[in-house]
């Protein structure tokens, strides 16, 4: 006898998904996460356009990850047609990814993942008992949007970020805000490793991860060009195609990637896990204090590695404030650009993991072919894996139990399903 | 314009078909005043920030996201027949936004076959709309995203009785206010501020860039070809021009016909 479990609709998500899991007597026959996100063919509508506004256009993919995929575009543009950016332009690219992680993950950590380690359909409701925490939570969104206001010009689907610089350089004034926040917020992003690491759940996963996460160079970071994998290869972000194989299924507006043939884990567990001789000051203090709770089979584990990671972020964000104010900061023009035929791929490390773009352009620098392949869209079957795992384990018990369970795994990886339609290859 | 307020607390849901999730994000961007605005409301429904839903019948929904799916169109008009007042919230609520810039150029089969590899519609997928389309709209908050102080105005707005207030000028308006340069008379820049509703205090200009028209064109006093041959005039191919134009109003009157051929031919002029 089979019966099918359901969740017709994942909350505190982003995006719209379900869950389906069918059980055969004791034995899961089938699981399979339910995307019905509609398309919106990103890939398709954006040919034809010339290379000046693809990133204003591709950053609308997604509300919550926008810098990283407005960067992303950018930097697969840059090595399309050669351009090389100043140092200033880059610790500005880092600082904005900072402000966009410290944002995301203030969201998801306290937000939408809390409420279910303290008991609460959301964090409103949680708010009534736990009113400082939500306030906490608060208090990092608004630094992290602070960063991207002054940054990008906006909270969601900012502008000033362009191909070879930004369009105004933020003043020294402003910058000096941001360093201020940062001082602020610092309590609050630690509460929230202190939170998790009193309340992680209890679970237990038998298989191994596969990880994977972007080199970020001699500190932690979101921006590299080469993809490090936990097996111990390391590979230039331009064969991304031979390391992530998508395939499209037909229950899902979205597309299932494997690493050789198996499913892999990107993300922020994923970052810390490859990076975290890297990490420095607090965010290294917390992690070495919680170690043992931060275990790589365990995809819940995600949200503490996240709440460390926002711990790292605004203190990078004030060092890299820090930078830009000693260095004194100059007024720089954006560099003409020569177009030409060619291909560029640019990969950044968004709050759920690598995210890559790649584009190839005619002669008169207009788009004619583009992949895009996001975070989301390569944990898909690691997800689907933990699913089955966990209803396995829970065979037995009766099925809320089950689905809130189910949930829970689900909401750890910060699924951003609006993301994950858009992922897509071009026919090739 | 009023509305009359059954509730004291009016009823809400903030719901989301296809799009980026972004408008809802930006109402959750309103850290200050976020927790004592929703008090004043009765949330039955907040996809994004709550897994507590209850479906019932609603003073005011706001959606943001296109009808994009058969799905989109169920779940949008279950929702017109159960609330008062229906607030579209975003661009592509209102016009379809980003996903709409290829309706009536490319058919649903060639992105099908584009991005998936297929040609079989298997997500039953529509040509993306605002939800104008299909269902009557009470009032509009444009933008993509919407602007914070906009929609906070408007929730108060809605609570007082009265219909949100949005501007019927273009972003010129708000450009000269501020002083800043006109882009397209010093700099030959592509700026679309000339047909595009205000009120994000013309904030492209503001950093030296030029208007994408993300807040939508203003409805009756468009002159789409006039900005054509502005553009035209400043050495931009049609190719280049057409798709700006399109870039949030695939479905707008004065702008869907556009390009419907030209766009694939023709190159940039420098």
């Amino acid at each position: 006898m089979s019966k099918t479990l359901t969740i017709e609709e994942l909350t505190r998500v982003e995006g719209h998904g379900g869950i389906t899991i069918i059980i055969e007597g004791e034995t899961v026959k089938d699981v399979k996460m339910n995307i019905f996100e509609g398309p919106r063919f990103f890939e398709s509508i954006i040919k034809t356009v010339y290379y000046d506004k693809i990133p204003d256009i591709m950053r609308r993919i997604c509300a919550i990850c926008t810098a990283s995929h407005s960067l992303a575009s950018i930097r697969a543009i840059e090595h399309a047609f050669n351009i090389d950016v100043s140092d200033q332009t880059q610790i500005l690219r880092d600082l904005l990814i900072h402000g966009e992680t410290i944002e995301s993950h203030a969201l998801h950590v306290f937000m939408l993942a809390l409420p279910d380690y303290l008991g609460y359909p959301d964090a409103l409701k949680m708010a009534s008992d736990h009113l400082d925490k939500v306030k906490a939570a608060l208090e990092l969104k608004k630094a992290g949007n602070l960063i991207h206001n002054t940054i990008s010009g906006r909270e969601v689907h900012g502008m000033n970020e362009r191909v070879g610089g930004f369009s105004r350089i933020p003043s020294e004034r402003k910058l000096e805000n941001i360093r201020e926040e940062m001082l602020k917020v610092k309590a609050a992003a630690e509460l929230g490793v202190e939170l998790l690491a009193r309340k992680e759940p209890q679970l237990n996963f038998n298989s191994k991860n596969i990880f994977m996460a972007l080199n970020p160079g001699e500190k932690y970071g979101f921006i590299g060009d080469e993809i490090l994998i936990s097996d111990g290869s390391r590979h230039n972000i331009n064969d991304y195609l031979n390391i992530v194989k998508e395939r499209v299924v037909n229950y899902s507006t979205s597309k299932i990637s494997t690493y050789k043939n198996h499913p892999f884990m990107v993300g922020a567990l994923a970052r810390l896990i490859l990076n975290k001789n890297k990490l420095e000051g607090t965010a290294k203090t917390m992690f070495k204090k919680y170690q043992q709770l931060i275990r790589e089979d365990n995809p819940l584990s995600n949200n503490i590695a996240q709440a460390i990671e926002l711990v790292h972020s605004v203190e990078r964000a004030e060092f890299l404030v820090n930078e830009l104010l000693s260095r004194g900061v100059r007024d720089e023009h954006l560099p003409s650009v020569k177009v030409k035929e060619a291909r560029g791929v640019g990969a950044v490390e968004a709050p759920r993991g690598i995210l890559y773009h790649d584009y190839t352009f005619d002669k008169s620098g207009c788009v004619i072919k583009c992949n895009v392949i996001t975070p989301t869209a390569q944990n898909i079957a690691n997800m689907e894996k933990h699913y089955r795992e966990i209803v396995e384990a829970l065979i037995k018990e009766e099925e809320n139990m089950i689905k809130r369970h189910l949930e829970l795994v689900a909401r750890a990886y910060d699924p951003c399903i609006s993301c994950s339609t858009h992922i897509i290859r071009v026919k090739r | 314009m009023t509305w009359i307020i059954k509730n004291e607390k009016p009823k809400i849901g903030v719901f989301s078909l296809t799009g980026c999730a972004g408008d809802q994000l930006m109402i959750l961007n309103l850290e200050d005043t976020l927790i004592e605005l929703l008090a004043k409301f009765d949330i039955k429904s907040f996809q994004e920030a709550s897994s507590y839903s209850e479906n019932t019948k609603l003073d005011i929904a706001f959606i943001e996201g296109s009808v994009s799916t058969d799905h989109d169109l169920k779940i949008l008009k279950n929702i017109r027949e159960n609330s008062s007042l229906l607030v579209a919230i975003g661009d592509c609520a209102i016009n379809g936004c980003v996903q709409a810039m290829r309706n009536n150029q490319t058919s649903i089969a060639e992105r099908m076959l584009d991005v998936y590899g297929v040609k079989d519609n298997v997500y039953n997928a529509l040509e993306p709309k605002g939800v104008g389309e299909y269902v009557k709209v009470d009032a509009e908050i444009p933008g993509c995203p919407i602007e914070k102080e906009e929609v906070f105005n408007a929730f108060i707005s809605l609570l007082n009785g009265d219909m949100p207030l949005i501007p019927d000028y273009p972003v010129c308006v708000e450009c000269k206010l501020n002083g800043y340069p006109c882009v397209i008379i010093e700099e030959s820049k592509p700026c679309l501020g000339p047909i595009i509703t205000a009120g994000c205090d013309a904030r492209c200009p503001g950093l030296g860039l030029d208007c994408i028209g993300c807040r939508g064109a203003i409805r009756g006093e468009t002159n789409a070809k006039a900005e054509l041959e502005t553009l035209r005039k400043r050495g931009y191919n049609d190719k280049y021009i057409i798709n700006r134009l399109r870039f949030f109003a695939g479905n707008f009157e004065d702008i869907k016909n556009l390009g419907v051929r030209e766009a694939s031919k023709g190159e940039r002029d420098e």
